[in-house]
């Protein structure tokens, strides 16, 4: 502390004064952590904003095509999302409890928080690998090959074709298709092609999720390194404190996604 | 709340810190670890809630009440998990500012798509359902112009499914 005094009084100039996790350009650890935070904060602002135009869409489509998007969500399984819901909350958890051991220098259990938000985030990737299958399989892939079950032999038309990118391939017009399958609810459902749009909105929302589930992964796994190296004290632990804002903000998008993909509509 | 206020650094230690005798070093508010995973049953009990609220049927109550609870449950995250709630001001003003800008968004695209094949009052030009355009330096809608802009053959469904 008596560093950081001195360094005060010599305005932030004295390299020697200085600890050594503060920037020559900053004066004192509590500016430069501001600063930081700051940061963290607009960047999360405009991630908010990226996935808002997405939010922006789906509003407007779920207002054109209210009942396809009723029909359609029903083939999300809500069990599974809530699991994942509730595996993603731990994670935020266990970040939050990360932060605040490094706040108080307990090293290895931050440690031990980080690792296992790492092995949380690694269970909802896993869960969304079988969500994402299973649609594929059921020809839900928006785009061209909707209403085609995906990558295994389709019957059309009364004679066995391919997949759909070499029934592409054969120059035959390839459009959307009335999906027939048997939704979460072990009901069948004669799903419009227009579904279309609610799938290619669930695959990318949750696919920039997913992608977003991944970078905070990448980052984590790069503080828990840090971190076994001795890097963090209670006097300078911010990279564990931005890595962990992004991983709330990663719960926050999908506490969002969660109802707005797999809840809302008429129960069955 | 009283779990929350068992902290190690009270928040009159908090304004010592921007007080003259600043001594520069980092000041945070540290919650204990119980307050955190009281934040988190709440937030598990709301999960709970919106599953179960979602097998009945409210009609067009049923998107409020998931929005409403998804609301609550990302204030929960953002203000304690996030720390906002014993953070700078200015992070809060940032972090909500940009669902100001959002709003604004979502409300100028909305009224994009709500007046599209409308006349405009104050110059009576059309706007074409179709194509959503033809505003800009239109003629006023007449039959006459109707018809021009009506140069593609309708779609089925164009405005709503354009896709197809």
């Amino acid at each position: 502390m008596a560093n950081v005094t001195e360094s005060m009084e010599a305005h932030g100039h004295e390299h020697a004064a200085h600890p050594d996790f503060l920037q020559h350009h900053f004066d004192t650890p509590d500016q430069q952590f501001n600063a930081s935070k700051l940061g963290m904060w607009v960047f999360i602002a405009t991630e908010i904003l990226m996935f808002g135009g997405l939010f922006c869409a789906y509003a407007i489509w779920r207002g054109l095509e209210p009942r396809v998007f009723d029909d359609a969500h029903h083939f999300l399984n809500k069990i599974l999302g809530a699991t994942n819901t509730v595996v993603l909350l731990f994670s935020s958890l266990t970040a939050a409890l990360a932060v605040r051991s490094a706040q108080v220098g307990k090293r290895n259990a931050t440690t031990l928080f980080l690792a296992i938000t790492i092995a949380c985030a690694c269970v909802f990737l896993v869960v969304k690998y079988f969500e994402y299958s299973h649609k594929i399989h059921l020809g839900l892939l928006p785009g061209h090959c909707f209403g085609h079950p995906g990558f295994s032999a389709a019957i059309q038309n009364g004679e066995e074709v391919g997949t759909c990118l070499r029934m592409h391939a054969d120059s035959a017009p390839v459009m959307p298709q009335w999906v027939k399958a048997v939704d979460e609810g072990g009901k069948a459902q004669l799903l419009s092609p227009r579904a279309n749009m609610f799938f290619g909105l669930y695959f990318v929302m949750t696919g920039l999720h997913g992608l977003h589930v991944v970078v905070g992964m990448s980052v984590l796994l790069w503080v828990l390194v840090k971190n076994v190296q001795g890097r963090f004290t209670p006097q300078y632990f911010t990279p564990v404190d931005l890595g962990a804002l992004y991983w709330h903000l990663v719960d926050l998008v999908w506490i969002y996604l969660f109802p707005l993909l797999y809840l809302v509509g008429k129960p069955e | 709340m009283s779990s929350e206020n068992s902290h190690s650094s009270p928040a009159s230690v908090r304004a010592a810190a921007h007080a003259p005798h600043d001594d520069g070093a980092v000041h945070v508010h540290i919650a204990s670890s119980r307050f955190y995973w009281g934040v988190f049953a709440a937030l598990i009990v709301l999960t709970v809630l919106t599953v179960r609220v979602s097998y009945y049927d409210f009609g067009q109550a049923n998107i409020v009440i998931a929005v409403l609870i998804a609301t609550l449950k990302a204030s929960l995250v953002a203000a304690f998990f996030m720390h906002l709630r014993h953070d700078k001001l200015f992070n809060t003003v940032a972090f909500l500012g940009s669902f100001l800008f959002l709003a604004i968004f979502i409300l100028l695209t909305y009224d994009d798509l709500g007046t599209r094949g409308k006349p405009e009052s104050y110059t009576g030009i059309l706007v074409d359902p179709r194509s959503g355009q033809a505003a800009p330096g239109g003629e006023p809608a007449t039959s006459a112009t109707t018809n021009d802009l009506a140069g593609e053959p309708p779609r089925e469904g164009a405005r709503a499914g354009a896709k197809e």
